[in-house]
């Protein structure tokens, strides 16, 4: 019933509210990492700042060299038209005289000088790019370890409404793309900033003019990048939806393999497979042929400066207003606008992938559990198990049909409770609301008197033993799982505990017994025994109280009996509620509740209602009696075989 | 039993010999000659963006020596009436003018050249990454369940998924710009060495360390990503436990032991991310530092050759020119370096992908059709097994020899312990296994001799874990039969009692179900696949009767359409009903393997065997276990609460 309404709802999707500032809030987290954060910003100032000086260095180096050789050319030639020379060149014969006596140590230095640098610079990069890698692991870190603490205490509605693999892609997938912005994305986009803004004032200082013929094509640029960021990022998301239906295919494919097989529709498959295929192949190459032209204004837009600035500064050197030399310099800096600019383009799409990301991180942080313990909550003592409900209705959303509608019962303490009624009857709610998976809508469920809403959810449910419809098994050994609500367990209690359950018998069998691993990556064990292990584990907690979807999956006859008997094991003495499918519990309940469309319809037990209420006694004929009358007859045959024998 | 062990263990390998680099790399090239036109386009255009690259500076150069700063010693080819008349200063303008119109030019063609390379390379990498997925997928069809048995689906489709992916990456344009880095330093090593050969050796010493540091680098890093692969793998894992096993954390109240497992391995995975962080971030600054020191060395040996007039190393023959030229060289080598040096661990990335890939579609398949198969006709039903062995690994065999002969419209209900091989029978039916020894033969026809999909169009079979698809309810029956329309799919429905729920639902059969058939209980789940049984209208009926927590009128629904399935069929189900054994024509026992008792419920009670023994534990267990309540007005006596098989 509760999967009906999930599937009402998962349809819809966790509502996707788009630019909630989730990036921000992302961002934020740097300061959780201060420590490896703040020296990373430093070093990336010195590196870019050691940056900038290299073509300065560079222009020293080559003037050592041409002073010098210009000093000795000079030198070479007769005394008289030395000055001349000179002037020609520029210096004075007593500034050559130095270039011809320090030259070599000019060049030496100036070399020395640039290699320090470039070294300087490279460990500043270094230790910029590993703070940086630190300080975004950091935070990829928090985020997971938030996102899972918050996702094991949401409440079960949570669960309803979210599968396992969507949940999942928002600690991995997107917590990586988070990851890869502060890591790479927020530091380039720091980078170029600095670099840009450094690099103006250098060019406006050293010659404005030329600044000027350069400058228009910054905003051409960053027009250009925008546009290509929002022509871009909806091409991105039809790929990856794309990509998305072909995994579905996939991922459906292999899980229902044998489906496949047993109705030989691997042709059909096939089909599907090759649509969705040639789908991803058109949508990258629309991608590709978007690429295909924007890359080319990307690549002209950082040369076409080149192409000005070779025309405007050669004119001002023909003029004379511009040494060669500085038009060299200048060249090179203008190198440094055109850079960031073309990282642009990358840092915005970082950038709208993250921002997308965060959202979808914080969407789960920022989730209100439905279930929420109250500041001055009790802790429960030793239970009795006297259970009541008070007109207890309940509605998975506000606006849904009600599951259950009030619903009153008392149970005294040692009780067993069974519930019977069909599909979508209410069933599994009322076993839900006892440990407070779930919150009433209306009413009120006591337990010992107490509201469980009054009491602390721990002190509740390590008071509740249960054991849920489909068991999951966690990886570790089988005595991991058996002690899994009491890890303390001594090694005797957890054996005890199995064989109270019938579960010992099968688990000595393994080599390793009960070391024998389990879970997704340890030894598959059959469906009863499963069960018998989840027994297990409600047994030895001890619980005063004892839920019970008792339903076997996929056993054979003897695994059934085994079962029967370690539940009857299970129930003793305690009060328990149990979602019925067997007669033997129904027929020995101490209270039956007959459900249906939430409400109970009866209440009684088996006697009181075979005589009173025609549901009841319909539920028996049609269910319960055909099974009664083969197995009379099978009585019938051992009454003879044990009066021959 | 299928020689799939040498298979298997080849797929589970993922050696890293250079061997199979080349045999990767060759296969890589196998799928790329495929389409080999847009690859030679690719690379043909590419050539000529870099010719415009290298030219490019040529003709800067010249603006210099023409105009800009002639020199005695200049060479003037672009006007070489430059250099001899006096020029005014409009004149040089305009000829500075013309070199940067003609620099515009050569960007602009560039520019579209890169374009359109970059799409030709885009097109082919994508059809070649479409054509291996396709080849995957197909691929997954062939493999028998055997396979998928002994390997995880996840790891499966990371095949399909991120392998391509890195694939792709390495295959791109980025290779593109690597063909045309390298294309340019052979083109700036050639003018180098024209120019001056002993200077150009001294120059280029630096670009050996260059190559040996990038590939101990990345060697450094390859290691260390591995290992954070397997930590991603553990938090994954987690994840996904942990998750899907939420309720239960919940209920035994396990929240704060579980976060902090979780802390773990999550701490663990920084770590190991942070440790291939040193490696990936020393990369480029140490290319970089590593180009200054070239500078370095260039400028100082032909610096002191200049200013000393002496030999540097026994270089002779350096003139300022010589030393500016290759001080542009020099820097211009190092970006095509670091380039290379990003796609080296693409490279690495693709070829281990590649090897992935490869391992998979080289998995031998093991159950094929043979080369002469024939059609299946109509299957009358005879079901034959002879002598028949089969088991998963050749040294555990599940059955050990099996004969039996179901006659045609005969119920055959197999019942006996978990283990004990009756899952392994219906397998072999369908031939979703071959056997190892012994013959299945149906109507005569051994099943390996005739095509599977002829013979498994006849079979119809409903199991134990019913799987729909993510699609509409009417989809999902009709699963069943292709052809089948909407009134027949509705009467399927009908026919096992679906269409009560299904009209229920919120859009009736064209409701879309969700992952796994989520928003369905399990008993419904149940009905809608027996409802694509009857609407496929088998020959043969294949049942696995165990149902999974389904209320008692689902269940009762569902017996209720098992019975109207198996009329007229030959039967063959794995029973834990009462009912379907007392029905059944022939109940076989198995144990171990083998067929121990068989005959009908009666005779088999009358035999006082095993299966006797099988009822009468049950039988006692009511007796003892269980004070006689009142009896029921119907007079049937309640305790006989025997196996309602739930």
């Amino acid at each position: 019933m509760q999967a009906q309404a999930a599937g009402r709802q998962g349809r819809g999707r966790p509502a996707r509210s788009r630019g909630n500032g989730g990036l921000g809030r992302a961002i934020r987290y740097l300061g959780r990492h201060k420590g490896t954060n703040i020296p990373a910003y430093i070093a990336l100032v010195v590196a870019t700042l050691a940056q900038l000086a290299v073509p300065q260095l560079l222009q020293n180096m080559v003037n050592a060299i041409t002073d010098g050789f210009t000093a000795r050319t000079i030198f070479g030639l007769p005394a008289l038209a030395q000055p001349i020379a000179a002037r020609a060149a520029g210096y004075s014969i007593d500034e050559l005289q130095s270039f011809a006596d320090n030259g070599v140590t000019f060049l030496v230095n100036a070399t020395i000088l640039i290699v320090i640098f470039s070294v300087l610079r490279g460990v500043f990069a270094f230790v910029q790019a590993y703070l940086s890698e630190a300080t975004s692991q950091g935070i990829a870190f928090d985020f997971r370890n938030q996102i899972f603490e918050k996702i094991q205490r949401l409440s079960f509605s949570y669960y309803d409404r979210n599968q396992t693999g969507q949940l999942m892609i928002r600690a991995t997938d997107d917590v990586e793309r988070v990851r890869v912005f502060i890591a790479q994305g927020l530091i380039l986009a720091a980078q170029a900033f600095l670099l840009l803004i450094a690099t103006l004032i250098i060019l406006f200082l050293t010659n404005w003019q030329l600044t000027l013929v350069v400058l228009p094509i910054l905003p051409v640029a960053i027009l250009v990048f925008m546009i290509f960021g929002i022509v871009v990022q909806p091409l991105f998301v039809a790929i990856q939806e794309r990509l998305s239906a072909l995994n579905t295919v996939l991922q459906e494919n292999m899980a229902g393999i044998r489906v496949v097989r047993a109705f030989a529709r691997e042709a059909h498959e096939r089909q599907r497979f090759t649509v969705r295929n040639q789908a991803v192949l058109e949508q990258q190459l629309q991608v590709a042929r978007t690429f295909s032209f924007l890359f080319p204004v990307i690549f002209l837009l950082a040369q076409v400066g080149q192409a000005a600035l070779l025309y405007f500064g050669g004119r001002q050197i023909i003029e004379g207003s511009l040494t060669l030399g500085n038009y060299q310099l200048f060249s090179l800096y203008v190198v440094y606008i055109f850079f960031p600019l073309g990282q642009l383009g990358f840092i915005i799409s970082l950038l709208a992938q993250a921002a997308a990301s965060a959202d979808r991180i914080f969407e789960i942080l920022d989730a209100k559990s439905d279930i929420e313990e109250k500041p001055n909550a009790l802790t429960l003592t030793q239970l009795t198990g006297a259970v009541e409900f008070k007109d207890v209705s309940f509605r998975y959303f506000s606006s849904s049909d009600p599951v259950l509608e009030n619903v009153s019962f008392t149970a005294a303490p040692g009780m067993t409770v069974a519930l019977l009624g069909g599909t979508g009857s209410g069933k599994t709610t009322i076993i839900n609301l006892i440990p407070r998976f779930y919150d009433a809508t209306e009413g009120a469920i006591l337990i010992d008197g107490h509201d469980v809403r009054d009491v602390t959810i721990d002190s509740l449910r390590s008071q509740i033993g249960i054991v849920l419809q489909e068991t999951n098994l966690f990886s570790g050994t089988i005595r991991d799982n058996i002690a899994f609500g009491r890890p303390d367990a001594t090694d005797e209690q957890v054996i005890a505990a199995a064989t109270a359950a019938e579960a010992h018998e099968y688990i000595v069998k393994f080599p390793q017994g009960y070391d024998t691993p389990v879970g997704e990556r340890g030894t598959t064990l059959s469906g009863g025994q499963k069960q018998r292990l989840a027994i297990a584990r409600a047994l030895l907690l001890d619980p005063r109280l004892l839920i019970l979807d008792d339903s076997t999956s996929s056993v054979d006859l003897i695994t059934e009996y085994k079962i029967q008997k370690a539940l009857d094991k299970l129930m003793q003495g305690r009060t328990s509620f149990v979602i019925a499918q067997r007669i033997s519990t129904v027929v020995n309940a101490d209270l039956i509740l007959v459900l249906d469309k939430g409400k109970v319809v009866e209440t009684g037990k088996h006697e009181h209602l075979m005589e009173h209420s025609a549901i009841y006694a319909d539920i028996y004929n049609s269910q319960l009696v055909g099974d009664a009358e083969l197995t009379s007859e099978m009585a019938a045959v051992s009454a003879e075989g044990t009066t021959q024998s | 039993m299928m020689g799939m062990d040498g298979g298997r263990r080849m797929f589970e390998q993922e050696s890293s010999k250079a061997a199979n680099i080349g045999a990767t790399l060759s296969r890589f090239a196998g799928y790329f000659s495929k389409t080999w036109v847009g690859v030679a386009i690719a690379l043909i255009l590419i050539m000529i963006q870099t010719w415009t690259q290298v030219i490019a500076p040529d003709y800067i150069g010249q603006a210099v020596d023409c105009y800009l700063f002639p020199q005695p010693n200049s060479v003037c080819w672009f006007d070489p009436l430059a250099l001899t008349t006096d020029m005014t200063a409009e004149a040089k303008i305009v000829g500075v003018g013309s070199i940067a119109l003609i620099l515009l030019g050569l960007f602009v063609l560039g520019a579209v050249l890169a374009g359109m390379a970059f799409y030709a390379m885009s097109a082919s990498g994508q059809r070649v990454l479409r054509t291996m997925r396709l080849d995957l997928f197909n691929q997954l069809q062939r493999l028998s369940l055997n396979f998928y048995a002994e390997n995880e689906a996840g790891n499966l489709m990371s095949r399909i998924t991120s392998d391509t992916e890195q694939i792709a990456q390495a295959f791109s344009f980025a290779l593109l710009q690597v063909i045309g880095g390298a294309l340019l330093m052979g083109w700036l090593a050639i003018k180098m060495f024209q120019n001056n050969v002993a200077y150009s050796l001294v120059s280029l010493a630096v670009v050996p360390i260059m190559f040996i540091a990038t590939v101990w680098i990345s060697n450094q890093a390859r290691r260390a990503f591995r290992k954070t692969r397997r930590e991603m793998g553990s938090v994954n894992a987690e994840l996904q436990e942990n998750i899907a096993g939420a309720r239960e954390v919940q209920a035994f109240n396990r929240e704060d032991e579980t976060i902090e497992e979780f802390r773990l391995v999550n701490e663990a995975n920084r770590a190991a991310n942070i440790r291939a962080a040193a490696f990936t971030s020393a990369l480029n600054p140490v290319l970089e530092a590593l180009g200054y020191v070239a500078l370095g060395v260039v400028v100082i040996v032909g610096g002191l050759a200049l200013l000393q007039d002496t030999p540097v190393l026994g270089i002779t023959g350096i003139t300022l020119g010589t030393v500016f030229a290759f001080v542009q060289y020099v820097q211009r080598f190092s970006q095509p370096i670091t380039q290379i040096a990003v796609l080296w661990t693409n490279v690495q990335s693709a070829i281990a992908g590649g090897e992935r890939i490869f391992g998979l579609l080289d998995v031998p398949e093991e159950i094929a059709d043979k080369p002469n198969a024939t059609l299946m006709p109509r299957i009358m039903g005879k079901v034959e097994f002879k002598g028949v062995k089969a088991g998963y690994q050749a040294d555990q065999p599940v059955l050990k020899g099996i004969d039996f002969t179901a006659e045609p419209g005969q119920t055959i209900a197999i019942v006996g312990p978990t283990g004990a091989g009756k899952t392994t029978i219906i397998n072999l039916i369908p031939r979703f296994y071959d056997v190892s020894d012994g013959t299945v033969r149906i109507d005569g026809h051994d099943v390996r001799d005739v095509t599977m999909q002829s013979l498994r169009e006849q079979v119809g079979i409903v199991l134990q874990d019913t799987f729909l698809f993510s699609d509409t309810v009417m989809e999902n029956i009709r699963y069943g039969k292709v052809s089948a329309s909407d009134e027949e799919v509705i009467a399927a429905a009908k026919l096992v009692s679906a269409d009560v729920f299904i009209d229920r639902l919120p859009e009736g059969y064209q409701t879309v179900l969700g992952e796994r058939g989520s928003g369905l209980s399990q008993g419904q789940r149940q009905l809608i696949s027996i409802a694509r049984v009857v609407l496929k209208d088998p020959r043969i009926l294949i049942l696995d009767e165990a149902t999974s927590s389904v209320d008692t009128r689902t269940e009762r629904l569902i017996q209720k359409a098992f019975e109207r399935l198996l009329e007229g069929r030959t039967s063959f189900v794995i029973a834990h009903r009462l009912s379907t054994i007392r029905n059944a024509d022939v109940v076989m026992v198995l144990k171990d393997g083998e067929i121990i008792e068989r005959g009908t419920h009666t005779s088999l009670i009358a035999d006082r065997g095993a299966y006797y023994d099988l009822y009468m534990s049950q039988f006692r267990r009511e007796e003892q276990g269980e004070e006689a309540p009142a009896p029921s007005s119907n007079g049937a006596h309640p305790i006989v609460a025997v196996p309602s098989g739930d």
